[in-house]
């Protein structure tokens, strides 16, 4: 044999773990929702700056199915009364601390691998509801909420971005939040920035 | 040209992986490696001349990555080598022996080793791929074949 073909035997005893298939699929998935994710929060947050606490009765609408869910808000627990349009908006109101009700419309796209764009579905929309969000205060401080937690990671950022980690007890997710520009999370690792951009 | 994350995964896991491991030597860290160098493919815009263009820049990534790997002040808990090689099935001790030896290498003469003898590519692509001078890549080379050479006894030929 030549060293070639001992080297070459040696080294055929090793192979990839079988599980890497499914992974590296997974990867590439969560790769498309992270452009899911910033382009739907991005919508999101500009609903929220139109309509926030507008006070305005919305509710009796288009033909959308109105149900109570129940959604962590800014770290509490709060019954949500949400409503579904086919066009991949939701108009959402609750009742805050003070008593107040407070009115949020919002919706998102899914972009495609081809580029083309499509309404989110309810059940992407709830999950995107679920996920942690980043709040940017008028102090300038920026903070994550998941579930019941607050996080301050105002001073975190490098060139424009943020690697944190949250957890709910039961799942962890990593999350990449590019300053003002969006985030996406993962349950494996954080997104290289580069990714989002 | 590009080609699909799954064509290419298909086609060079085992490669990634095995290249990964030579740098790093801890298995979980080349699966990480791997996948990372996949997701990097899929997020760059980067287009190729062909399929050997591909796969070279994949084996850089993947190199690049383990090296990082390596010098990240962070490491899990990892199996020792030895420990590792009882979960793999050498077909005769001389195999077990080689793979011990390489392994045993220093980092540098190991990957040029590594890219010589199992990836099959030659002096020059190598000195592409890692950047290197062509004469620094033939140094590395001759100075690891030596070491094989001093270890393995008649079980390596002299190959220069």
């Amino acid at each position: 044999m030549t060293n070639k073909e001992k080297y070459k035997q040696a080294f055929s005893a090793m192979h990839s773990p079988c599980e890497m298939t499914l992974e590296v699929e997974k990867m590439a998935i969560l790769s498309k929702k992270a452009k899911i994710r910033t382009t739907a929060a991005a919508i999101i947050t500009i609903c929220l700056l139109i309509t926030g606490g507008s006070g305005v009765v919305y509710a009796a609408d288009v033909g959308g199915i109105q149900r109570t869910i129940q959604l962590w808000i800014e770290g509490d627990r709060t019954d949500v009364t949400f409503e579904y349009h086919e066009s991949g908006t939701y108009d959402m109101s609750y009742e805050t601390k003070d008593g107040e009700t407070e009115e949020l419309h919002g919706g998102g796209v899914a972009i495609e691998e081809d580029g083309t764009e499509r309404p989110l579905t309810e059940e992407e929309l709830l999950e995107e509801l679920s996920w942690p969000d980043v709040i940017y205060e008028e102090d300038g401080t920026v903070w994550v909420y998941y579930y019941d937690q607050k996080m301050e990671i105002t001073d975190q950022f490098e060139d424009g971005v943020c690697y944190v980690k949250v957890s709910n007890g039961e799942e962890t997710l990593y999350m990449t939040v590019l300053y003002q520009d969006g985030w996406c999370t993962s349950p494996h690792k954080y997104v290289p920035a580069e990714a989002l951009r | 040209m590009r080609q699909s994350v799954q064509e290419l995964f298909e086609k060079y896991q085992d490669n990634l992986y095995i290249i990964a491991f030579n740098v790093c030597k801890n298995a979980e860290d080349a699966k990480d490696v791997v996948q990372d160098t996949f997701i990097q493919y899929y997020s760059a815009k980067k287009e190729f001349d062909d399929e050997q263009h591909i796969r070279a820049w994949l084996i850089r990534v993947a190199i690049n990555k383990a090296k990082n790997m390596n010098n990240t002040f962070w490491r899990r808990n990892k199996m020792s080598l030895e420990d590792y090689m009882e979960t793999l099935a050498f077909e005769t001790p001389a195999s077990e022996e080689l793979f011990e030896t390489v392994m045993h290498l220093p980092e540098k003469y190991r990957i040029v080793i590594h890219l010589f003898y199992y990836e099959d590519y030659t002096v020059h692509e190598i000195a592409d791929i890692l950047k290197l001078s062509e004469s620094n890549v033939k140094v590395r080379l001759s100075r690891g074949r030596s070491l094989l050479k001093e270890k393995l006894q008649e079980e390596w030929e002299d190959d220069e």
